[in-house]
């Protein structure tokens, strides 16, 4: 049984500036911003960038998280990819994680997309033979035909984006976790995108995603966290999460 | 899979992790391999001679090098060559490995801040991408000793270990600077600076034996003298002397020290760097 469980993450960012520090704008506003961290002389050192997440997913469950920019949605979905690591708080993850949170990393410009669907499934960790026999089959979800042979870096944002999801979902994650993975897809893609969700989640694999919009969560997921400065405002039903959200947003 | 992290800047446990990632990077070889040959691909991409230039820019250095500087050193044309080349060919080898070491981890910050790769795959591409030129630029020293008809003796097995110990070497050094480059940019200009007075003075472009006094003293000072030792004299009919070998065994045990206390300390706040 896949799972994802959140104890307690809390992450602090480190910033380096010249002196290992970055200078507040006024130091009028200094010690004021809760999210930051301030040395004792007035210097941004850090931001508080998660507080105390806590919160389950079990296979075949699709948790969206909602928040304002800058809120840790992005620094939270690198925690469960195994990016950064907590500096407290656990988190336990059954089976293998598969992640799309910047579309364009992880891959090299000057390969071809059929090169770096190769070393895309090497980099997550299956054979030469295996990737060799469902090249075929990523290539046509990908519908990049003749452009698999060119370099990555002749795609538009859009041809990027269905080649980053090709692979990441590709060799069977169990554990996906995507950031606003639908943006930059046409129409097309998205419904191709959602059908393979479904599937994946069906499989009982567990499903993370970030995102502004509102429908596609509603849609898509049937669990929900909210994050406000780092913090959870909010987890549970997908529904309930989203109205008290939407709420807050008017009220702003 | 479980995961538990707890806040200390040392521990055990993050020296445990260290060695898993220098393990399971290691295991992954086809993913090292892959990557550290598609750039010496892309490197050469669109250019005629390709990775021939590997050897041709080598054969013109040691050529121009012996018909400048040959008449200076007393072992005469031939063997000098053939110095030069030896020497120059696992100079450059091991500075890579402190010059590329300090962007092993800066210049995959693409591939750190999106997949969960063991860190020491880029140590181990970038290793194994200098090893490729390295070997070329040997077959232009075998090309030399055989047409000058330099003796070869059974002390040429040397090299063997010789060639380990720089492989062992390399993890620990690029691992390292890797992780001090990332956090401190300072350092990859002070490695820069250093390597291009290091040339000159480690014994490459002239001959320890045929110096005294300061000068030799310097060399024998120099622990880049002693790597380079340790890989030419067998191939030039001697193991080395026994000073060397110490030599090279002590700083290996010193850079994995050092690695060991910069990793963990160091690694687990990598991705915040780069």
């Amino acid at each position: 049984m896949f799972q994802l469980t959140a104890e307690n993450l809390s992450l602090i960012f480190p910033l380096y500036g010249h002196n290992g520090a970055v200078k507040a704008l006024e130091a009028s506003s200094a010690g004021t911003n809760p999210k930051l961290i301030y040395s004792p002389s007035g210097d941004i050192i850090g931001v508080h960038a998660l507080k105390r997440v806590s919160f389950e997913i079990r296979g075949g469950q699709r948790l969206g998280i909602v928040g304002a920019n800058g809120s840790g949605k992005t620094t939270l979905l690198q925690v469960l990819a195994g990016i950064y690591r907590p500096d407290s708080g656990k988190l336990h993850v059954q089976g293998r994680r598969s992640n799309l949170i910047n579309i364009g990393l992880g891959m090299r410009m000057e390969a071809t997309g059929r090169r770096n669907i190769m070393l895309g499934g090497l980099a997550a960790g299956h054979r030469r033979g295996d990737i060799q026999r469902r090249l075929a089959e990523i290539e046509a979800f990908s519908e990049l035909g003749e452009f698999l042979s060119m370099p990555v870096s002749t795609y538009s944002a859009g041809m990027r984006m269905r080649l980053s999801f090709a692979i990441a979902t590709a060799f069977d994650p169990e554990v996906l976790i995507l950031d606003e993975w639908l943006s930059a897809g046409d129409e097309v893609f998205r419904r191709k995108a959602a059908k393979r969700m479904e599937s994946f989640v069906q499989t009982a694999g567990v499903l993370v995603l970030a995102s502004h919009n509102i429908a596609l969560l509603k849609r898509t997921c049937d669990l929900g966290l909210w994050l406000r400065n780092g913090k959870v405002e909010a987890f549970g039903d997908i529904k309930t999460v989203l109205e008290g959200y939407s709420r807050y947003c008017l009220t702003k | 899979m479980s995961e538990t992290r707890t806040t200390p800047n040392w521990s055990a446990r993050e020296t445990y992790l260290f060695f898993n990632d220098v393990l399971t990077g290691f295991k992954q070889w086809e993913v090292w391999q892959s990557f550290a040959w598609d750039e010496t691909l892309s490197r050469y991409h669109r250019s005629m001679f390709g990775i021939a230039w590997i050897l041709l820019g080598f054969a013109f250095f040691v050529a121009g090098v012996s018909f400048f500087f040959g008449s200076f050193a007393r072992m005469g044309t031939g063997p000098f060559t053939v110095y030069v080349a030896l020497g120059y060919a696992t100079f450059q080898f091991l500075i890579a490995n402190v010059v590329d070491g300090c962007a092993v981890f800066t210049g995959s910050s693409s591939w750190i801040k999106s997949s969960t790769l063991p860190y020491s795959i880029y140590v181990y591409k970038s290793l194994f991408r200098s090893l490729f030129p390295f070997l070329m630029q040997l077959i232009i020293a075998a090309v030399g000793i055989a047409y000058w008809g330099l003796p070869i003796s059974w002390s040429a097995l040397f090299v063997v270990p010789a060639l380990f110990l720089f492989l062992i070497n390399g993890v620990a050094i690029q691992y390292l600077f890797g992780l001090l480059a990332a956090r401190f940019r300072d350092i990859s200009h002070l490695v820069n600076t250093v390597s291009r007075i290091l040339i000159f003075t480690t014994p490459i472009l002239w001959v320890r034996e045929e110096r005294e006094g300061v000068i030799r003293l310097a060399a024998d000072l120099n622990p880049m003298t002693h790597y380079i030792e340790i890989f030419r004299s067998p191939l030039m009919g001697t193991p080395g002397r026994a000073l060397s070998w110490y030599v090279v065994l002590g700083c290996t045990v010193l850079v994995w020290t050092l690695a060991i206390f910069a990793a963990s300390r160091m690694r687990k706040r990598l991705p915040f760097w780069i």
